[in-house]
Formats: structure tokens, sequence, C-alpha cells
């Protein structure tokens, strides 16, 4: 499994929604070294491996060095759209493909390269995990949620259609920096028009004051603002076409890896246009789960409260004695830890690169991410299942609010086992 | 809101060998959709850098330029706004904006019912005229029926940016003929 430091400008505290700290974010994310706390859960009904660095490169065979995808050198300054300190470098900090993933990668690079794509094989193939460094991971997230058609010959239609429609709906809806700038000034009194007389008058300049043109790069000038924020005009224009939902703090959670993932496509006319393309994916990606951020729906049947419901319900079927022990015993309200989990689809519970190997698996269901995530989640509690069978509340609740590392493909399996009867 | 960078007057490398740092610094890609360029390069690798900060690029053929297939002058339209481009002055072009060079001097000035812009020389090389040329090119961000015009010189080793406002009146379909 290839581990990845996140780049540092996600863990920008702009985009906390609520406020931890910043070191305790950083530090769930970190590639950290796995320790063998977990290994003594290992339980009667499944059995957990960590992801140990030397376990893993015991058995891989010899590392290919994957290519990493990277922009181009020669575009460089580009990253400084994303952050200032502009870290986009994917540091390989752990072995090569094993080969199931070359298997993998070649069978997706073979379904990819059909005129039409098979979206059933796809969503089979692809829910096992995309491989981190073919360089596909984009535009099979594209066919996941629905922004690239299967028939390929319409790509490029699509797309051309799809950019200019983000491009007028930041136009209509977002104020830009020259509409910033002609709010500010008085109403010039050297207004230079066409209707003069004169035929030939030179027109009179003004000093800039304040750096504020649109190249500067100034901090706090509103123009290098304005081209830093893809991620905020995304999120605008969403919040302006969709008034009845706006904006809720974790939205930008769920945008992020989307964004990041589009960002590191190896094609450059798709890095350059991934605002855009994110944008699609992320309206698709919270058409299923709107309901969600919805707070008049909390207490509905279709809400976030109603689906912790359901979660308990799963881990009741498939373990009822956890379940009885968690909520009943020890009192730990679902919602204490499930909440975070749904609405955030598990991006905070995991670093980053397994954070994308799991949405391989959710975006991948047909139905939408939210039944292979409850059962994810189920697995998650079920994984665990010792030390919550050992635990009182307070153990219990830091346990499951600061989820230990866990072999993510074990978990995946796990998870997938739950469609078939409740055990026992 | 369209950003446009105007300039030329290069002259890399018999007169110049690069932009000025301070420019270069300003001039990343993401933020220009258009490069008009007034000749004069001379080299293709400033040809190569242009195309990196933005994919839309227009030269109009200089005397010095080794590229021959430049054309001689361009036009295009740019939101409500039309544009022409050549080197040296252009009397027959019927457009809103001129953009023209040569003189190595930035100016702007009112000129039969459009502008005519020169954004100087954005490396500071001397013309047939002087030795003395502040290095100079302009970004016009074309709003609506409004152009903001921002003139970056070098002076001194410092950036000074001014702007210059120009609005044209609701547009007629058909402009007179010149």
């Amino acid at each position: 499994m290839v581990k990845k430091r996140v780049p540092d400008w996600l863990n920008s505290s702009l985009w906390s929604s609520t406020p931890p700290p910043d070191e305790d974010r950083f530090n769930r994310y970190s590639s950290k070294p796995t320790t063998t706390t977990t290994t003594d859960d290992d339980d009667d009904v499944v059995s957990t491996t960590t992801t140990s660095t030397a376990g893993a490169s015991a058995s891989d065979p010899p590392r290919l060095n994957p290519p990493v995808p990277v922009p181009p050198p020669s575009l460089p300054p580009l990253r400084r759209e994303i952050s200032d300190d502009s870290r986009f470098s994917e540091d390989v900090v752990n072995g090569g493909p094993s080969a199931e993933d070359i298997s993998r990668q070649a069978q997706l690079l073979s379904e990819l390269s059909k005129k039409v794509i098979n979206m059933r094989e796809l969503r089979r193939i692809a829910s096992q995990g995309i491989p981190d460094g073919a360089g596909i991971r984009s535009t099979v997230w594209k066919l996941l949620l629905n922004y690239l058609p299967p028939d390929r010959s319409l790509w490029s239609t699509e797309l051309a259609k799809k950019r200019s429609q983000y491009k007028h709906f930041k136009d209509d809806l977002l104020m830009n920096p020259s509409d910033i700038t002609r709010r500010l000034e008085k109403s010039s009194s050297h207004d230079n028009d066409e209707s003069s007389y004169e035929s030939r008058c030179l027109l009179s300049r003004s000093q800039i004051t304040h750096g504020e043109h649109p190249l500067s790069l100034g901090k706090t000038s509103i123009w290098n603002q304005f081209f830093q924020e893809a991620l905020r005009s995304i999120l605008m224009v969403f919040a302006k076409l969709n008034p009845g939902i706006r904006y809720v703090q974790g939205m930008n959670e769920l945008l992020a890896p989307l964004y990041y993932v589009l960002k590191n496509d190896p094609d450059e006319e798709n890095v350059a246009c991934a605002e855009a393309d994110t944008f699609f994916c992320f309206v698709e990606l919270l058409s299923g789960l709107r309901d969600n951020f919805c707070q008049q729906l909390d207490n509905s049947v279709v809400g976030i409260r109603s689906t912790i419901t359901r979660l308990s319900q799963l881990l009741k079927e498939h373990d009822e004695e956890l379940w009885r022990h968690l909520e009943i015993t020890t009192k730990v309200n679902p919602q204490f830890y499930a909440f975070r989990w749904i609405t955030l689809l598990l991006t905070q519970e995991f670093n980053f690169a397994d954070s994308l190997h799991i949405w391989d698996t959710l975006l991948s269901d047909p139905e939408g991410p939210q039944e292979t995530l409850l059962r994810v989640c189920c697995a998650m509690l079920i994984l665990i299942r010792r030390r919550l069978l050992a635990g009182d509340f307070t153990s219990n609740l830091k346990l499951l609010q600061n989820y230990p590392p866990t072999n993510i493909s074990h978990l995946l399996y796990v998870a997938n086992k739950l469609r078939t009867q409740p055990s026992a | 809101m369209v950003l446009v960078l105007a300039l030329g007057d290069l002259h890399v490398p018999h007169r110049a060998p690069d932009l000025p740092a301070k420019f270069k610094s300003m001039l990343v890609p993401g933020k220009i959709q258009h490069i008009i360029c007034t000749g004069n390069l001379c080299i293709k690798e400033v040809h190569d850098y242009l195309k990196t900060l933005c994919p839309d690029l227009h030269i109009t053929r200089g005397e010095y330029d080794e590229e021959t297939r430049y054309p001689e002058t361009k036009t295009l339209t740019i939101g409500q706004f039309k544009l022409g481009l050549c080197h040296g002055h252009q009397r027959q072009l019927d457009v809103d904006i001129l953009v023209t060079g040569h003189t190595h001097q930035f100016t702007a000035y009112k000129h039969e019912g459009g502008v005519v812009i020169n954004p100087g020389s954005a490396t500071g090389a001397y013309s047939s005229i002087t030795y003395d040329v502040n290095p100079s090119f302009v970004l016009m961000d074309i709003d609506g029926l409004r152009v903001v015009v921002y003139v970056y010189e070098l002076i001194d080793g410092e950036v000074k940016v001014d702007k210059i406002d120009f609005k044209k009146t609701a547009t007629a379909t058909t402009h007179p003929a010149h």
C-alpha cells in the first residue's frame, strides 16, 4: 500500500470544520509508523493485521517506483493557486505496487481504452481499489460520478460543455475583482469614454495603490485571493445554486479529496480545468448526501439521525453482543462518533491515502456511497470489537473518535462480507 | 472579467537577455486568458515561454523576428471589444482597441473613436531612437463595456502600476468603414 504525505494545504486551518487542535489533525493524516497495539483485536470472527512497513516490503515484489503523478516541471507556478507553500509533491513512503495492484491496473486500463466503457465492470474493478501510481483515479472517479459518459467519443464535447457552463456560473453568481474594484472606485472624474470629440488625446492614468492589480502577489490583494481560491469558488457557486442547503461546514472536507485527485491528473488540460470538473463531480457526490447536511431533515426519515439509526441496526444484526455493549451497557450513543464518519465519508478517520482507497469503493457503489458507507462503518466497529467490549464509555468514545490505523483492504473485505447473511 | 496581456519588443537575445525578474515573478500561468504580442520577440524561446503563461497566444511579426510566419496584423474579438494587433502603426484596422509596438515607449491615447495602446518594450530593449527605455507591459481587464488597462513599468528597479479606465459606448452593430 502506497502511503503519501498529505499536502500541507489540506491541513490548513482554513478548511477545518470544527476546531480540533491542528496538531491532532496533522497527526491523524501523517503516515505514522503503525504500532502493534491493534493486533490484540484479533478475534474469532475476523483477524486483522496492521499495515506494517516491514511486513509489506517483505512480501512485495521488487519495487518498481511507480510514476508519481506530479504536474510537469514547466508549470510549477500553477501550484500557487492551491496554496502559498505549494507543496504538492507526494513522498512515496512505502512500497511498490503488489501483483494484485498491477493486475487491477491492467484491467482498469483495458476497460478505459474501450470505445464504450462497461460501467458495471468498471465499478466492479474500482471497488477493489484503484492503484495510486497509475494516474487513472482522476478519470475513473469522473466516470463513477457520472461526469464523463461511458461513450468515450462524447468526452471532449461533454467536457467543453460542462467547463463552459461552470465558467458561466462563476461569471453570473460570483463577484470578481473587476466588479469589486469598480464598486470601490468613486465615480471616475477622469472617465475616458469613446464619445469624446477630440480626435487624439492621451488617456489619463491614475496610480494604483495597495497593489490592487491583477498580477499582485500580495496576500491581502483581492486579486491574489481570487486566483487562489478554486475551492472557495466551487463551494460558493454550489451554495448559490442550492439556496436550500447553501454551505454547511464539512462540505469542504468532501470537496478536498475530489479536487486533489482531479488536480493530479497526468493530462495538463485536465489539470487546468480541474476546478470546473471538480464542481460537477462534487454536485454529483453531494446529490446522494444532501439530506445529511440539511438541518431541517435531521429528524426525518432521510436525515442524518435516521441514517445513524440504520447503522445501529446494522450492527445489531451482525454483532448483537457488541451492539448491546456499546449502546446499552456503555451508553455510547452512535451520534457521538458516527455523525462525523457518515457526513464526511470517513475522510477524518484515516490517513489521506487510505481515504482515497475507501472512496474508490464508496464511489463504485452504483446506488450511491451511503449503503457501502454504512457497511464500512459497521465493519470498523466489528474490527475493534475486542477493545470496545473491554472498554467503558470514556475509553470507547475516545477510541471511536480516534479510530486506530487499520489495514484498509481488510476493512473493505469485511464490509463487503456484511452484504450477505448476518453472522450468527 | 477577461485578462489580456499585451507586450512586445523584447528583442531577446540581441538587445536584452530576458524579461526583468520582477516581471517574471508576477507573470504566472492560470491568471491570463489571452496574450497579444506586438512582435520582435525575437526567438522561439520567448514564444515558448509565453505559451506556458497562457495557451491563447497571438503574435504579429516585427522586423527582427526569426519566425517569418507570424502575420503582419491580427484582429480578434474579446467580449464586447474588437482588438487589433500589429507591430508598427496601422491606420486601416477598424477596431476598438489597437495594440501596436515598435517605439518601445508606452503610450495610450484615443484616436478616431477607438483607443491605441503601445505596451512598450517588456525587456527595456533599446530602440532605434533611444537607449533610455523602461521595461513595460500592459494587462487589460475587459469587463463588459469597460476596459481597465493596467500599465506595469519597471522604474529604478521598482515595479510601478498605473491604470487607465476606458468605457465603450453601447456598440452599434456595424462600425463606420475607415
